[in-house]
């Protein structure tokens, strides 16, 4: 039977040959710039199936598809796709996609496979507010996972570039400069996205009048830490393997965070 | 009919011998169309490079044609002695063997090198221009070009660089992307140094500054590369603005220490840094390359992987041999396939003339 779930899983079809692109390039040690737009195209059709689930599920609900732990990942995950592909070509980064393909892979399937996919039982408070800041702070965590990937890229060819052990995938990485750069501008665009958030956050819970202690201790944090690698790598110039791994760190706590406080709550 | 190619490499000839026979550029038309004339051939091309000289020809029999042509050689150069141990002869599939491993790099002296190829390309046009092509030869070198391409995207045999300065444009490439905003510093003058800022240089690399202990030597120096000489105490002074440093001084001790870079990087707020020590011995701490973001390669680990590239090159070979059998037999296939039409119309116009009709070369 398709249902709305069908074009997720479809969805992840694409991702997967994209992930299969990757290996076998890296089997060849390489395959040219066309092989890097097949990527590209199998990781925009797997966007627009992923991006058909959304609307469908969007349109029963009557509402932005956030109601549930599984949606919620589907829509993060989906967020990293958007990411990939505006930043992909406009930077020329290769290889960039055949880090971000397994990343959203990993975190759809998950979603798919566990019974997490349960319809809210709770009458959900009908708020603009509640909506908007729920879907603007996870399309931050979509950049995050983006800057998440960066900073994993940055580190492979930094280890290579310092103990000069060069394989051939190191070929195929983009510059560690390049690679910084476009680290920082996704940590600037999911910082200031997680703040509107964060406040659209608390202008809802006002209007609901319910505030969701954890929720909101956890939030924080991200947020603070997030704030702290900003500022990091803008004003103390701090750069390179230091900023890669506070993102990354950043990132794992953020996803541990979220599946915590999504599971664990009533 | 025979297809045949008369010539010498840089395996088979000393360059001595190489200069004598080769062609210059600006006669070449003219040699072309005296060559076809002098050997009697139904079509010629002439290929002369620093590294060989190799003429291709049709003929109606090439046991008498490339004799002729090596007499040609001879004559046109106005040798005094013979080079003809010197030269190596192919014919029919043996010549479209070479043809091909020549325009795919494989028989120049950098295995894999893409030069040649333009320059193939070069001489065939120059020949096509002289109306010495024809429907073979014509054919011939489309088909070289098509297979060099096809080896190119489908093998790894032009990928990693072999010479120390491509090496070290890589890894300046791998670090910062584009060089267009970095700024090299050399520090000692010397041919491998110039050697590299040259090739930063040829790849777009920003502003150069050269200092050594003789002003003379870093004047000199930064006159042919267009950058600026600084003094030899100053270096430090300058170096926050630096983001790739070529060392080669004839110092005993190393002149870069990390006492020395710490604080510095501190200045140049942690932008990353490439440290090229091409000096023996050497003249960046072996330790620098452990301060963060500080990239240190030294003269050995340059050549190290430059032969490693050398080596996966090598190891292509077979895939590329392979390749080219095929492409070798399927041009076969066609010469045999329209052998006799093309000995009818060679049969009826004994020899090119230098100036073939349209229909003639473009036909087939």
């Amino acid at each position: 039977m398709i249902t709305d779930r069908t074009y997720l899983w479809l969805a992840q079809a694409f991702y997967a040959v994209s992930c299969l692109i990757t290996v076998r390039r890296l089997r060849t040690g390489g395959g040219g710039p066309g092989s890097q737009r097949t990527n590209y195209i199998v990781m925009a059709i797997g966007f627009v199936l992923h991006t058909t689930f959304l609307y469908l599920r969007g349109r029963h609900l009557g509402r932005c598809p956030l109601t549930n732990l599984f949606e919620t990942q589907a829509f993060a995950a989906w967020a990293a796709v958007l990411f990939f592909l505006l930043i992909g070509p406009s930077y020329r980064v290769s290889f960039l996609g055949a880090f971000t393909a397994p990343l959203v892979l990993l975190i759809c399937l998950a979603a798919l496979i566990s019974p997490i996919d349960v319809p809210h039982t709770q009458t959900l408070a009908r708020s603009a507010w509640v909506e908007f800041h729920a879907a603007i702070a996870i399309v931050a965590y979509g950049a995050f996972a983006l800057a998440f990937v960066t900073s994993a890229m940055y580190l492979l060819q930094e280890r290579q570039l310092k103990t000069r052990r060069l394989t051939s995938s190191f070929l195929l990485l983009p510059s560690i400069e390049q690679l910084d750069v476009i680290h920082f501008r996704l940590l600037i665009m999911g910082f200031a996205m997680l703040t509107v958030g964060m406040v659209g956050g608390m202008i809802s819970y006002r209007i609901v009048g319910h505030w969701p202690t954890p929720k909101i201790v956890w939030a924080a944090a991200v947020w603070v830490l997030y704030g702290t690698v900003v500022l990091a790598r803008g004003m103390w110039s701090v750069r390179g393997r230091k900023v890669a791994v506070m993102s990354m760190a950043s990132f794992a706590f953020m996803l541990i965070g979220f599946w915590g406080v999504n599971l664990l709550r009533p | 009919m025979n297809l045949f190619v008369v010539g010498l490499n840089h395996r088979s000839a000393p360059v001595e011998v190489r200069e004598r026979v080769a062609f210059a550029k600006s006669g070449l038309d003219e040699a072309t169309r005296s060559l076809l004339g002098a050997a009697s051939l139904h079509e010629a091309a002439i290929l002369s490079t620093c590294n060989r000289v190799e003429i291709y020809a049709l003929a109606g029999s090439a046991a008498d044609a490339a004799g002729a042509v090596r007499r040609f050689l001879h004559g046109h150069h106005k040798l005094s002695d013979s080079v003809d141990a010197y030269l190596y002869e192919h014919r029919d599939d043996d010549c479209i063997q070479h043809l091909l491993e020549v325009a795919c790099g494989l028989d120049s002296m950098v295995l894999g090198e893409t030069e040649i190829l333009g320059q193939v390309k070069e001489a065939y046009h120059t020949a096509q221009q002289a109306g010495a092509t024809g429907v073979v030869l014509n054919r011939l070198f489309q088909k070289a070009f098509a297979a060099a391409k096809h080896i190119r995207s489908t093998t790894a045999i032009t990928r990693g660089s072999t010479s120390v300065g491509a090496v070290a444009v890589d890894l300046a490439e791998k670090i910062f992307g584009k060089l267009g905003k970095c700024t090299v510093m050399v520090i000692g003058t010397g041919d491998m140094s110039e050697a590299t800022a040259r090739a930063l240089q040829s790849r777009g690399a920003g502003a150069i500054l050269v200092c050594s202990r003789s002003q003379e030597r870093a004047e000199a120096l930064a006159g042919q590369l267009r950058g600026r000489a600084i003094s030899y105490d100053q270096w430090p002074d300058e170096f926050p603005a630096v983001d790739i440093v070529i060392s080669s001084t004839a110092a005993p001790h190393p002149i870069v220490t990390t006492e020395k870079l710490v604080p510095l990087m501190k200045t140049r707020r942690q932008r990353a840094l490439f440290l090229i020590d091409i000096a023996v011995p050497r003249d960046i701490e072996r330790a620098c390359g452990e301060v963060e973001n500080v990239y240190l390669y030294d003269i050995d680990d340059l050549q190290g992987i430059a032969r490693s590239n050398r080596a996966a090159r090598e190891r292509e070979i077979a895939a590329c041999q392979a390749l080219i059998t095929q492409h070798r037999q399927r041009f076969a296939d066609w010469l045999g396939n329209n052998r006799t039409a093309i000995e009818e119309r060679y049969r009826a116009r004994p020899a090119n003339t230098g100036f073939a009709d349209p229909a003639h070369t473009h036909a087939l």
